[in-house]
């Protein structure tokens, strides 16, 4: 008797998965793509620069600060904070903007930069610091992800690093 | 001891012409409900694609219901998929950044597609702080449509199905090393990976566990970053550092060991036996799936035809003593064809051990089969339209 | 409170040290709780030579410390690779005179009999992630050396640690899990590959200060 129940079982199953597997292209592979993007997952701050603090508006282009972005647990990334100029076709031929970061409104960085007329054509750019708390940063293309003056799409991406340690805290 | 090709050797006509294309019609319908969008593309190459794919899948699917054989025509399918993927991938990748590597600007702006083997460096992170540590996108954009949403969906759905037989019906990647491996050549190591199997099976669970700690604790894909020999034939982090030149030595390394040479020598799949962490993570789906192979001990005798066979070394002298194969088998159907007495068989579980042997392959194979032409068939159409381009016919 | 808060972070700077450490040891709430307070009280041990040391360089030289700062990067490189040779000698079964690689006669095969359960494994490894400069732990580092006596530095350091151990106790869950060999054997492996992992870091760092400074 139990053997005859677990076989009734086992073809159900087996009939189950194949109505499954009929599913799938047309219902389950959207409704499992929809539930993991509505798990309220978001890209580490380290590849996406975090989360927006404020816009500044400069009227052909926008500026856009992010906030600073700490390694978590272990991250092997220097402490930094992204700013970013859109859009890329806006910018004047060279950009030298001073900068306030953290919205006390006192300049923190001067990022200055060429912006070459080929989108593809490698982009490189300085950034000084104007207080402690930033790095300064010379002729810096992409060279790592808490360094970094490259274009990316429709916009200018710069990464400036912090200071770790006691002269930051 | 015999070899494979005698072993696999059977009797032609398992069954008759008319029932194997009685049998083979819903699949062929299938094939075409899948593959109908591609005939609405205005390209011609399109066309020729999916219409090739159709032909080439329900054909090997005929093939399987009148040889009654499983591994080889699989084969012919998985070792396709594994050479036409890269084909279409990197014509793609190279056509539209004009290289293989992955700038770091196209990091940052999230457009890295998805690979479904970072799922199990992901989970911690995603788990206990919503953080996914990948540089590509959870949304599908115009400039990434493989997001990580879409991937993840489209691997669990299939896995849902398909469990671990993933690895030999649906990894494009698993292809490739079982390419390597079916080139004619003199067994080695045969000795060296009989005795030390047992260990040698258990480097992928360590790899996953190595893979899982370290990520959740450095928050970087560490596989991705550091072991992935199919970075080789895909795209890698492009080198700016000493780090990512020794990340690109490795990949390289790895691949050419793993998925090169030592299939050819072993005629194992070496990679995904011995090393492929996603392969130990997609073991555990075998578990809540129905399908498995059994050895039946009154057909048995001990041969160990199965145990030479399989490619990733899922039976031992234990687990076939105990009629059963191991968690990592795949279901690839190597000992199942190779046995002389039947003794291995498809099995549906809470069913008798080999009661309706046959039965139980045929429902494996509709489902599995049916996703492998969908998944699998969308990307070898993509490298036979990649490779008809190449072809100087305009 | 510190500790606390910066749990998560101790946790992911010793958990992958103390799994596979923990899944060598043989099944059983008693022994892995032995373990554990092993690994902790000499990861005590560790905080505070560190406090006492902090607080030393902060007290005769104030101006030092963030010189000294700058030159964590050498003690981290040199704990990371003292920890890969002690994961790969107390819990990859450095000792093998007693190995007994059972033949292929089962699905799993054990490297090694009966894992011998070994103090200073579990001393060894607590000391050195006890002194392993993580970032809570440099955070401590500062504010004990700020503090103007020794007793308080000590003190300081023995609160953090009560608060960063609570985090560890979810560990001792791994006493409850069955043993195979196999677990055994893949957490041996664990060890080995994390062994690599932190020579490599620990090289990586000591070779990147020799020539940049």
């Amino acid at each position: 008797m139990r053997t005859r129940i677990l076989t009734i079982l086992a073809y159900t199953g087996a009939a189950l998965t194949l109505v499954v597997a009929v599913c799938v292209p047309f219902v389950l592979m959207g409704a499992f793509s929809n539930a993991v993007a509505h798990a309220g997952l978001h890209i580490d701050a380290a590849y996406s620069g975090g989360t927006v603090a404020r816009t500044i508006d400069r009227g052909r282009y926008t500026i856009v600060v992010y906030q600073p972005v700490e390694p978590r647990l272990l991250e092997r990334i220097e402490p930094f904070v992204q700013i970013v100029f859109e859009p890329a076709e806006s910018l004047p031929a060279h950009v030298s903007d001073e900068i306030d970061l953290d919205g006390d409104g006192r300049p923190d960085v001067r990022v200055s930069f060429n912006v070459p007329a080929d989108a593809n054509a490698p982009l490189r750019g300085d950034v000084t610091a104007l207080n402690a708390t930033y790095i300064s940063l010379t002729n810096v293309a992409g060279e790592s992800f808490s360094r970094m003056v490259v274009r990316a799409g429709k916009q200018i991406v710069v990464r400036i690093p912090l200071h770790e340690g006691p002269a930051r805290r | 001891m015999a070899s494979r090709s005698s072993a696999l050797a059977r009797p032609p006509a398992f069954r008759g012409v008319g029932r194997s294309i009685l049998l083979t019609l819903p699949m062929a319908l299938w094939s075409l409900l899948m593959f109908t969008p591609s005939f609405q593309h205005a390209s011609g190459d399109h066309y020729i694609g999916a219409a090739a794919v159709i032909l080439f899948m329900t054909g090997l699917f005929f093939l399987m219901m009148r040889t009654g054989e499983t591994y080889r025509w699989r084969r012919i399918f998985f070792v396709a998929l594994g050479f036409l993927f890269p084909v279409g991938f990197i014509a793609a990748l190279v056509a539209e950044r004009g290289t293989m590597s992955i700038p770091i600007s196209r990091m940052v702006s999230g457009d890295t597609p998805f690979c479904f083997m970072v799922t199990p460096s992901i989970i911690l992170p995603a788990a206990f702080a919503r953080t996914v540590i990948f540089p590509g996108s959870i949304l599908p954009t115009a400039s990434n449509p493989h997001s990580i949403a879409i991937m993840i969906g489209l691997w669990f759905a299939l896995t849902l199905v398909m469990g671990k037989a993933w690895c030999s019906y649906a990894c494009f990647f698993g292809g490739i090393e079982e390419g390597f491996a079916a080139l004619p050549k003199r067994r080695r190591l045969h000795r060296f990976i009989t005795r030390f199997g047992a260990q040698l099976r258990l480097i992928p669970w360590a790899i996953l566990v190595f893979v899982v700690l370290v990520s959740a604790a450095i928050f970087e894909p560490v596989y991705c970053m550091w072991l992935c020999p199919f970075k080789a034939v895909t795209e890698f982090p492009a080198v700016r550092n000493v780090e990512t030149a020794i990340q690109m030595v490795v990949f390289i390394a790895l691949f050419v060991g793993l998925v090169v040479v030592l299939p050819y020598l072993t005629k194992k799949r070496t990679q995904c036996g011995f090393f492929c962490p996603f392969g130990a993570f997609q073991s555990l789906f075998n578990k809540i799936n129905l399908f498995e192979i059994r050895i039946n001990r009154e057909k048995c005798v001990d041969c160990g035809l199965c145990q030479t066979s399989c490619p990733t070394v899922a039976l031992s002298k234990d687990s076939i003593r105990e009629g059963k194969t191991l968690l990592n088998c795949m279901k690839c159907g190597a000992c199942v064809d190779a046995c002389k007495k039947d003794a291995a068989v498809w099995h549906l579980k809470g069913t008798p051990v080999a009661a309706k042997p046959e039965r139980a392959r045929l429902l494996f194979l509709y489902g599995t089969w049916a996703l492998a032409t969908m998944f699998g068939g969308s990307v070898l159409a993509n490298g036979v339209h990649t490779l008809i381009g190449f072809l100087p016919l305009k | 409170m510190l500790g606390l808060a910066t749990g998560p972070v101790c946790l992911a700077t010793c958990g992958p040290v103390v799994v596979p450490w923990m899944l060598v040891q043989p099944q059983g709430l008693r022994g892995h709780s032995r373990q554990l307070f092993l690994f902790l009280a000499a990861r005590l041990a560790g905080y505070l030579v560190f406090a006492c040391a902090v607080w030393l360089v902060g007290s005769a030289i104030p101006h030092a410390l963030p010189q000294a700062w700058t030159g964590r990067s050498w003690l981290m490189g040199a704990v990371q690779v003292l920890l890969a040779g002690a994961l790969v000698v107390y819990a990859a079964g450095w000792s093998h005179r007693r190995c007994v690689v059972a033949k292929t006669t089962g699905n799993l095969v054990q490297i090694g009999e009966a894992p011998v359960v070994k103090r200073s494994g579990a001393l060894a490894l607590g000391f050195l992630t006890g002194i392993n400069l993580c970032p809570p732990f440099l955070v401590a580092g500062v504010r004990a050396a700020q503090l103007a006596h020794l007793s308080a530095a000590l003190w300081f350091f023995f609160c953090f640690f009560a608060g960063t151990a609570v985090w560890f106790f979810p560990f001792l869950s791994l006493g409850f899990l069955k043993r195979t060999p196999a677990i055994v054997t893949v957490a041996r492996m664990v060890a080995v590959l994390l062994a690599c992992w932190y020579g490599f870091s620990g090289i990586s760092i000591l070779i990147e200060r020799t020539f940049h400074g």
